[in-house]
Order: structure tokens, then sequence, then C-alpha cells
């Protein structure tokens, strides 16, 4: 067991941590908005809580907090997520469908250059150096694992509330969601700015974990392969990006002995999985759980 | 009971590695760098390198007990670099580890071989700090505010009036972006004035903006920190434009990659180089042949900083041999890894780099640097450096 958590603690947190990300790009997808801000605020977050752990300016804080200033991190990579997401959605969210994609894009290309350039950010080195809160990798499971739990909750919660009705009828459409009285702008950005809190906090939990921080962390390479793990795993569902997340995630390194061809077999699956599985492995799942309920029901007899 | 459960747990989670563990022959030196994605160019010279320096150390061995490379893919990002890192320590046993190729990839995982006390050696992590990580943390890549001013030095010596100068570099590139500022400073200190500073990116292709304010400030000398492709399209540009002075090339032009890419017009830039094919000394021999041999080229920078990692990995070996007079598979792992840490930071050693020592933060202290500058052929196809006096 103590073997395993030396070779794979790393790269469990590490399925932990992108299952998260997944979920950010979840929530604003649960109200049809296709949007791939999320590593920009997971870069944010991510230098919130570098250059609070390393900055001169913060050092009375760190003295005076200990190991609060953690906590201190989140809360405040959330914020700040929340207010940047506010204002990049109000106007963003104008915009539908591929066209909001191209315009997270860039938002995250402008932040990601944004970083490069300041001296505060450390330009293209990063900041190095960032102080820990556990020993092992293994430890941040205690971090991440419960931010999951209650995000696997809150979402749930989400979609049998008032307002993750109201999100699931302007994916629908948005037209007819807005004849019914529904507010489209006010629901669009506020699932906009939740994936945006979540992706800010996982960014302020992994600058510890992954013991620097660098502006390669939020860049258009995350933005796609987030969004393969809601496909691959399956939009509609709250665990699909959770699924997907695992699956994607833990290839590359389960095929480690395979050394170059797990690069081609990663591939395939990705192929595989988009031509076969078009509402993903959640989707997949549930017609398979629904066809083995009607062949049930019809060998009883009924209907 | 479930509480029990977990107490155990932690309490397994704590204990650590803590049962003696002996080191097996061949004695596994573990290689963590880029195999795939856009940094694999760099990693597979590194392995080449690596793999010339197991196979000329192995002639002799450990006193007898040859090495064995175990290589890991770390890929370009942080968690690669890790997850490369955890696998070499932790299943392979390795007693130490050449790696990780971007200085980035060095901030992420060498601390975790550091908290588990493995010497680690860079190969190619030339940013500032890096051997500050920790005590087990070393290089063999002088950092770029060593070798940059160099050429400077000798831009000066061929025209001794320069007194405008460009500086232009690739914003986006860990690199690029710490090495011109060791220009910028050398440049101000040697009394001469920057007068245009210039940006681009590493996946840019048209440069006119750059060369145009280049050609504006009219200057004698252009410093340009980048990669091949984008700094040779950056060159080519330039002096398409009618750019007459002196340029001076970072370390991204330290590749014959750079050839194809501003064909003729690479004629005459000077480069600073940690490493020249054309060093003197018994080892650089033996390693330059084998290369030759079958590569049919000369070796880059990386695959003989690589070489000169194992290599002092090989001989560190041979160093804790002698010190505690017992064979190396005799020892247990962990003694081995710290008593190897100590070994490689006393003494010099010979490689192709030439004569290096560590320094007891793991900062390398190299004798000798040089210039080379660009001799294109006739048709613009292929060219060479030639070392400048």
């Amino acid at each position: 067991m103590e073997e395993f958590l030396q070779n794979y603690g790393f790269l469990l947190v590490t399925l932990v941590q992108q299952s998260l990300l997944a979920m950010s790009l979840y929530f604003p997808l649960s109200a049809g908005q296709l949007s791939l801000a999320s590593p920009g605020f997971y870069a944010l977050g991510g230098y919130v809580a570098a250059i609070m752990a390393t900055a001169d300016y913060f050092a009375p804080w760190r003295d005076a907090l200990g190991w609060a200033i953690f906590p201190l991190e989140w809360l405040i990579a959330g914020l700040v997520s929340a207010l940047l997401a506010f204002l990049v959605g109000v106007p963003a969210l104008r915009l539908r469908g591929i066209y909001l994609a191209l315009a997270t894009i860039a938002f995250v290309e402008i932040l990601r250059v944004v970083c490069l350039n300041l001296a505060i950010t450390g330009g293209a080195i990063g900041i190095f150096g960032i102080p820990q809160l556990f020993e092992s990798r293994w430890g941040y499971i205690w971090i991440f694992g419960p931010l999951l739990v209650i995000t696997l909750i809150f979402s749930y919660r989400l979609d049998r509330s008032r307002v993750g009705r109201a999100f699931k009828a302007i994916r629908e459409d948005e037209l007819a969601a807005g004849a019914m009285g529904i507010n489209p702008t006010h629901y669009k950005v506020l699932s906009f700015v939740i994936g945006a809190v979540l992706a800010g906090i996982v960014g302020a939990m992994s600058a510890p974990f992954l013991n620097t921080w660098n502006a390669r962390q939020g860049t258009f390479d995350a933005s796609i392969s987030y969004l393969a793990y809601v496909l691959i795993g399956g939009g509609r569902s709250l665990w699909g990006p959770m699924l997907g997340a695992v699956l994607l995630a833990s290839l590359p390194e389960l095929l480690r002995p395979l050394k170059d061809a797990r690069l081609i077999i990663n591939g395939m699956v990705l192929v595989i999985a988009s031509i076969y599985l078009p509402f993903g492995i959640a989707g997949a799942l549930q017609r398979l759980k629904l066809s083995t309920l009607k062949r049930y029901a019809s060998l009883r007899g009924g209907r | 009971m479930r509480r029990s459960v977990l107490v155990t747990l932690l309490l397994t989670l704590c204990a650590g590695a803590a049962y003696a563990e002996h080191v097996t022959a061949p004695i596994p030196v573990g290689i963590a760098v880029a195999q795939t994605s856009n940094v694999a160019l760099f990693g597979q010279e590194q392995i080449i390198g690596a793999k010339i320096a197991e196979k000329y150390f192995n002639k002799s061995g450990v006193n007898g007990t040859p090495i064995k490379l175990v290589s890991q893919d770390t890929g370009g990002d942080e968690a690669g670099a890790i997850n490369a890192f955890q696998n070499l320590i932790n299943q392979e046993k390795v007693v130490g580890i050449v790696g990780p190729t971007l200085s980035q990839q060095a901030f992420s995982a060498d601390p975790i071989a550091n908290r588990l006390k493995v010497p680690v050696v860079g190969p190619s992590n030339t940013a500032k700090g890096i051997p500050q990580i920790g005590e087990y943390i070393g290089r063999v890549s002088a950092p770029v505010a060593k070798v940059a001013p160099f050429a400077l030095k000798q831009a000066l010596k061929q025209n001794p009036k320069i007194k405008k100068v460009a500086v232009l570099y690739a914003q986006n590139d860990a690199f690029s972006a710490s090495e011109t500022v060791t220009f910028q400073e050398t440049v101000k200190s040697m009394k001469l004035e920057i007068v245009t500073l210039q940006k681009f990116m590493t996946t840019d292709t048209d440069f006119t903006t750059q060369a145009t304010a280049v050609l504006g400030a009219n200057v004698d000398l252009a410093i340009v920190s980048g990669l091949a492709a984008d700094g040779g399209n950056l060159v080519k540009q330039l002096r398409q434009l009618g750019y007459k002075g002196i340029i001076i090339g970072g370390n991204g032009f330290n590749t014959a990659n750079l050839f194809p890419v501003c064909g003729k017009n690479c004629d005459g830039i000077l480069v600073a180089q940690a490493y020249s094919p054309e060093a003197n000394n018994p080892v650089n021999k033996a390693f330059v042949d084998e290369y030759r041999r079958t590569y049919k080229k000369d070796p880059s920078q990386f695959s003989a900083q690589a070489f000169a990692a194992v290599q002092v990995f090989g001989e560190g070996l041979r160093r804790v041999e002698a010190a505690t007079k017992k064979k190396i598979t005799q020892l247990e792992l962990s003694v081995v890894r710290t008593e190897l840490n100590k070994a490689l930071r006393s003494g010099s050693f010979v490689t192709p780099l030439g004569e290096i020592s560590l320094d007891n933060e793991g900062e390398i202290n190299q004798k000798t640097f040089y210039v080379s500058q660009i001799k294109m052929d006739a048709n613009g196809k292929s060219g060479k450096f030639v070392i400048v006096k």
C-alpha cells in the first residue's frame, strides 16, 4: 500500500485535480455555454497562491497566519476569479456557440501573455520554491479530495434546484427560456462565474502541489484537454467530466511501459470515443442502462 | 474500526521507506528528459549524449561494475517531470537522476528528489536558482549569465567602434527571457547604449516590425535571444531588409537546425557556447568520434552536457567506492545516494565541456567557454560553427 502510494500518489491526486478542472467546464456547459476559459482562471488562481506564498510583501501575513494562509489563498483566488469572470462574462456571454469558445480562448491567451510580461509573476520562468502544505505528493489528496466531494454534492443539488433547472432550460432553448421569464444573461454569467471560481481554487491548491507556477499552466492546449475530458466523459451528466478526466489523464501514465506507442493509443482512444460515443462514456452507460431495463421489462411481459 | 484503519493508514504513510535496500548491479542511473512534446528535439539530443556516455564509461565501469541508464519520458510539462522522477526514484531505485530538460520542469520535480535525498544533475537547466533548490540538486549546464558576455566581448574585438545596440528576444521562451536580461546588463556594463528593445514570440514568422525598428535605430550590433526557427527567420528578414552590422545569437542559436532557416544569411552570426566539438581533450575526442560515426554530424551542446552529467555520476560512484572502501552493491541505496551527492561536489571532472567541478551548492564551475562564428557554405545550405579566438 505504502509503496503503491509512493509510486502512484501523485498520479491519483492529479486525477482528482483534473476531474475538478473538467467540472469547472461542466458548469457553464450545463447552461449551454461552450467556455474554454477554465485554464485562464486556473492559472490566475495558481498565481494568486504562488505570489501570496512567496512574495516579501506577504511575509508578515505568513508569519501571523501559519498554515491558515493556505485557506486564505484559496479564498482570495476564488474571489479574484469570480470578479474577473464577472467582468469578462458580462460582455463575452453575449456571444454564442463557437464565438464564445473563441472569445474565451482569446481571454486565456491574453492572460498568458500578461503573466509572461509581468515582474510579479516571474516572467517566463515563473514562481518557484513555493512552500509546501504536505510532505508527500499523496498528502494533497486531503485538500483536493474534499473539494471534489463538495463540488459533486454542490453540482448534484444545483441540478435539482431552481437555478439548475434554469441552466437546463437555457441549454435547451435560450429564446424559450427567456419567454418563460428566465433572465438568460443572469444565469449564463452565474454558470460562468461558478466554473471560474472552481478553476481558480483548484489553481491555488495546485501551486504548492506542483512546487512551481508559470505561464505554461494556463494554455490553449490545456483548454483543449479539459474540453476533451468533458466530451469523452459526457457533458450531460454530472459523472461524465470526472470519468473523462480520470480516463484521459491516467492513460499516458498507465501506458508508460509502452514508451512511444502510448501517445498513439492515447490518440486512438480519443478518436474512437468521439466517433462511437457521441454523448460520451456517461451517455453510453445511460443508454445501456435504459436498454437493459427495457429488455428486462419486455421479458417480464411488461408493456 | 474505521478510525483505526485510518490511523494505520496514516502511520504507514509517515513511516516512509525505512527498510534497507541494496543497490543492484548494473548500477541504475536515471535519465528523465523530454522524449515527447515540443521539447523533444532537445531531449533526444540528451538521450544520445547520455547513451554514448554510458557506453564510454562502461569500458571500465565503477571498478568493474557497469552502470545502466534507465530512461523515463518527462514530456514537456511539470506534472510529467514529477511522474518520471517518482517512477525512477521509487520503482527503478536509481542512485541519481540526470534531468529534466527545462528549467521550469526542474523547479517542479527537483524539490521531490531533494526531499527523498536523491542526487540530481541538470543537463540543460540554465535558469537562475536551480542549484539553490536544495542540497541534492546540481547542474552541469553553465547559467546564461556566465556564457553570454563572451560573445559581446568578441563583437567588440571585431568592431571596437560599436556604440548603439539593438536587443531582441522571444518573450514566451523562459531561456531567452532570462538570457536577454544578462545581455542587457552586459551591454550596459560595457558602456554601450541599447537604442531599441524588441520582443517577439517563438511562434512568430513575420518580423518586419522588429527588423524595421532595428534598421531605423541605426545600430552597429543586434543581439537576438530566440530559438532556432524564430531566431533564424528574424535574422533572415533583418539581413534581407538591409542590416549590415554584427549579429550575436543567444544559446538558442547553438544548433545546426538554424542553418536551413536563415540559409546564407546565417553567415557571420556570433554565438557564445558552453561547448565546442573542437575542444581539445581526450574525453571530448572519444565523444565526438563516436557521435560522428553514428550520426554523421557534430554533437550539439545538449548532447555534450548530457554526456557530462552521466559521466560525473559514473566517476562520482568511483569516488564513493574509494571513500567507503566497499563495492557500491554492498551499500544501502540511501547511503549510496547521500555519498554520491557528496562525491559529486568534491574535486573536478574532465568532460567534453573541459574541466568542470560542482561547488558546494551544486553550481557548475566551468573553466573554458567558446565563441563561435557561423560560416555558411557557398550554396547557403549547410554551415558550421568556427571557433574565433
